[in-house]
């Protein structure tokens, strides 16, 4: 599986509160198999999967961040609505969680080495970014890449200007089609770790790129994904990510190699470890470092028990992160989470939902303003584009249909305009434009052309010399001098009478 | 009278129809088609309701599979080999002069076809003849009515491939099976063990027994195992007819990795043309499938349970994909219970289910191998 040469990466798909899952296979590789991460060339994440990956490269504790993902599935389950309830802001709770999570050098530790999988809003196709600048454009990048529109909220969030959504709308598993990634996902289905079903069905679909198994487990885990189940049943999951990545290191042999390698490299360490650290980037320092660390836990871990088994609850997960779970899991003791778990209490905060929610709403509304105010002139600017695009677009579809209408009394005027003698140039030229020759496909046309002009830097040059060539033909119509807008509506029309005189 | 009005009306308004082949030669066509077609539809209104509701017919599936087929360079031959029944086998042969060395025959899966294979025949025929036909109740084969018992229908796929192993007039052959194929190569091996020289399971179904305490595992919530106790009574793909027009952008839309698989071929949806066709025809060998399984996808009667009766002297190879969700473990399993036979698993690394078309490469060059070891 690790061809030493070719390289290999790690890719983990996006899967929501299922994430935990990724914490105990990141856990497991981290821990069992390191150089697994540490030699891997990218590691690939969208959404859940990109937390993960942030965590893991950008040398955040897991534990913490399973801890996190614990409180932030409790926090949507307190409320009767649950994570629809509006004072549940998971975009702050998972930002805040990577603010603390995440040390101040994440962005040199990740830069090129973790990709984000993420889904411009302007055009739905996917991106990779794998290049951060400081610490808050990971975090940024993160952001956008687990926002699922509607959850989440409506607004999408810029990361250098552009406007991105959860990448697991275009890419969930980046980069899935090499033999050489490793690809993690907590739903059992053709991934290379993965909870293997106990279902012998060989359907399944294939959600960009992730594949599902059609089996009753998978159903439930797609419930489970926006809307979480109990913490202990997320500890289960998470347990079941080490399991299979356990599973998965020891079918390939990487498990008992990497013992051996890890000896033999920590020994060196301890002796030449202080030139080695004097000359190594602070990315080496701190994997070797973690080496070292993981190593004496791993030996504790052979002392006590060689091959871990299913005996308790999370018996099989190392020390920390067991602690982590054990935690989470605990009951609320206090006298009002008794008091508010009995059944008539229930129904009773159930019936008085109508009267509660509006308050709690307008409060949450009131504090979520708040916190908008830094970012409110770009998301009204943004929002103002989209309103006029969709403005745009409706005028000109309404004055095209219009103009088609008149079209036929201009008919005779406009024919003579085609004998012009360069108009097979034209023509010719007119067919290298990717472009509907027909005036119902505007619409989809006007979005893509607003596109590269936005995009216009990153494009080839040959993408940009489209407009231009549209206004050095001569323009058949009565208002030459519009928006570049209309010059498009017009062109499109132009199309249309090009293609009437040949029937 | 009406209902014919109403067929006419709908097929006239399907766009998959939109495009038809030169006039005459499709009445020419469908009309041998119809033919052919009249004697199996014993069911009344309700069957000959049902192409109106999918757009689908025989010739929808040729022109499916022809242009599966049309980037193969190599020189093939393709026919209908006609068995007992009045039944009739769709066959491919690549190579058939190439008489000298053991022909290799391959065994498509659920819900398959020949054109599956468009990425492997030009590899695995160059130096051996290969045969590729449509299971019976598949793609372009008959779909005749199989009986409702587990035994019973696996004996009839068995027998099937007898008759047209007779007909063809292979002596020896090295039999290859995916999925459902691996599973009929088994019980054909079993039966008929002087005819083959090594048996290649691909990602075999139906070897490991349904494990008793399916249940023990976390939870699921009651209304998921309503849900389950549902749609088991259905034919596995019954949701593809009953979507009837939308079906194509079913499949499109819940495979796109078929479209990604065979990109080296086709840039379009020729693929899930092809297998929506070969689907929502009349459901035979699926339902014989459907009743040769228990929920949820398990074999009634798991070869694992018989492979040690086989004939010591075939030699196995099992190949899986690294990534698939069916077991791996088969192969070693299949070693334990035959201790003095060859077995031998392959893993072929970054394939899923569909290991030929995931890593076309290394599994022709797997094959490969294995076939110059017999010859």
């Amino acid at each position: 599986m690790l061809d030493r040469e070719g390289g290999w990466s790690v890719s983990f798909a996006g899967c929501g509160f299922l994430g935990v899952y990724h914490i105990g296979a990141a856990t497991c590789l981290q821990e069992r198999a390191p150089h697994v991460i540490r030699d891997a060339r990218h590691i690939y994440g969208a959404s859940a999967g990109a937390l993960a990956g942030a965590v893991l490269v950008g040398g955040g504790s897991l534990a913490q961040a399973c801890s996190d993902v614990l409180a932030l599935a409790k926090e949507a389950r307190k409320r009767n609505l649950g994570p629809l309830h509006p004072s549940f802001n998971v975009i702050k709770i998972i930002r805040d969680g990577l603010m603390r999570n995440l040390p101040e050098n994440t962005h040199q530790l990740s830069s090129g080495r973790l990709c984000i999988s993420l889904t411009r809003v302007s055009d739905g196709k996917n991106a990779l970014i794998s290049n951060f600048n400081s610490k808050e454009e990971v975090i940024q990048a993160l952001i956008c890449s687990s926002f699922v529109p509607i959850y989440c909220g409506l607004i999408p969030p810029s990361f250098r200007g552009v406007r991105y959504v959860d990448g697991g709308i275009s890419d969930n598993l980046p980069h899935y089609e090499c033999k050489n990634t490793i690809t993690v996902s907590p739903f059992a289905g053709e991934c290379d770790i993965c909870p293997k079903g106990k279902s012998a069905n060989f359907h399944e679909m294939n959600v960009t790129n992730t594949s599902i198994q059609f089996s009753l487990g998978n159903l439930y885990r797609l419930t489970q994904a926006l809307f979480p189940p109990e913490p202990k049943v997320l500890g289960e999951i998470c347990e079941q990510g080490y399991l299979d990545a356990l599973k998965f290191l020891k079918e390939n042999g990487i498990l008992n190699d990497s013992i051996y390698i890890h000896l033999s490299f920590a020994k060196r360490n301890t002796h030449e470890a202080a030139q080695q650290h004097l000359d190594h980037v602070k990315r080496r320092k701190l994997t070797e470092n973690n080496g070292v660390e993981t190593l004496t836990s791993l030996n504790d871990q052979l002392k006590q028990n060689p091959w871990p088994l299913e005996k308790s609850i999370f018996e099989s997960l190392p020390p920390r992160l067991r602690k982590a779970l054990q935690e989470a899991c605990k009951e609320q003791n206090g006298f009002y989470a008794q008091f508010s778990k009995l059944f008539p209490m229930r129904v009773i905060s159930y019936l008085m939902l109508p009267y509660t929610l509006p308050v709690e709403s307008a409060y949450s509304v009131a504090l979520r303003l708040v916190n908008w105010f830094p970012d409110m002139p770009a998301d009204v600017r943004w929002m103002q584009e989209q309103l006029f695009r969709i403005a745009a677009t409706v005028y000109s579809q309404a004055k095209s249909k219009l103009f088609c209408t008149a079209r036929k009394d201009n008919y005779a005027s406009l024919r003579k305009c085609q004998t012009v003698p360069s108009s097979v140039e034209f023509r010719s030229s007119y067919c290298h434009l990717k472009m509907p020759h027909s005036a119902a496909h505007i619409e989809s046309w006007l979005w893509e052309s607003s596109c590269f002009m936005q995009s216009a830097m990153k494009n080839a040059p040959a993408d940009i010399q489209e407009p231009s060539d549209l206004k050095s033909y001569p323009n058949f119509l009565p208002n030459p001098d519009e928006s570049a807008l209309e010059i498009d509506v017009d062109s499109s029309s132009e199309t249309s009478f090009q293609t009437a005189p040949e029937y | 009278m009406a209902g014919a009005a109403a067929v006419d009306l709908s097929l006239a308004a399907l766009p998959a129809t939109a495009t038809p082949p030169p006039l005459s030669a499709a009445d020419h066509r469908a009309a041998a088609m119809a033919e052919e077609e009249a004697p199996s539809e014993g069911f009344g209104w309700l069957f000959s309701w049902l192409p109106a509701w999918c757009p689908t017919s025989l010739l929808h599936l040729k022109e499916a599979e022809d242009k599966m087929l049309k980037c193969i360079a190599s020189m093939y031959n393709k026919r209908y080999v006609y068995i007992s029944n009045g039944n009739k086998i769709w066959t491919l042969t690549f190579s058939p002069d190439l008489s000298n060395k053991t022909p290799l025959v391959l065994l498509h899966g659920f819900g398959g076809g020949v054109g599956l294979w468009a990425l492997n025949f030009e590899d695995l025929c160059e130096n051996r003849t290969v045969h590729a036909f449509d299971l019976l109740g598949f793609g372009r084969s008959s779909r005749p009515h199989f009986d409702t018992d587990a035994r019973e229908a696996e004996n009839q796929f068995v027998e099937s491939i007898e008759e047209w192993r007779k007909e063809v007039g292979l002596e020896k052959m090295i039999l290859l099976g995916h999925n459902l194929g691996g599973f009929l190569a088994a019980a054909y091996s079993l039966k008929y063990p002087s005819r083959v020289k090594h048996l290649i399971l691909v990602e075999p179904w139906g070897f490991p027994e349904r494990p008793d305490n399916a249940e023990h595992e976390r939870p699921i919530p009651i209304w998921i195992k309503a849900l389950g106790a549902i749609l088991s009574p259905f034919n596995p793909l019954a949701g593809l007819r009953i979507a009837g027009p939308f079906g194509l952008s079913l499949v499109q839309r819940l495979r796109p990795d078929f479209k990604r698989k065979y990109s080296s071929m086709f840039d379009d949806n020729t693929v899930a043309e092809y297998i929506y066709h070969c689907n929502v025809q009349s459901p035979s060998g699926e339902t014989a499938f459907k009743n040769m399984t228990i929920p949820y996808g398990w074999a009634k009667r798991p070869m694992l349970q018989r492979i040690s009766q086989m004939d010591q002297d075939i030699p196995i190879t099992v190949v899986y994909g690294a990534r698939s969700c069916i077991d791996g473990n088969s192969g070693s399993t299949i070693q334990s219970l035959r201790p003095n036979s060859y077995v031998k698993t392959i893993a072929i690394l970054g394939a899923g289910h569909y290991v030929y078309a995931d890593q076309p490469e290394d599994f022709n060059e797997k094959v490969k191998d294995i076939c110059d070891s017999v010859d």
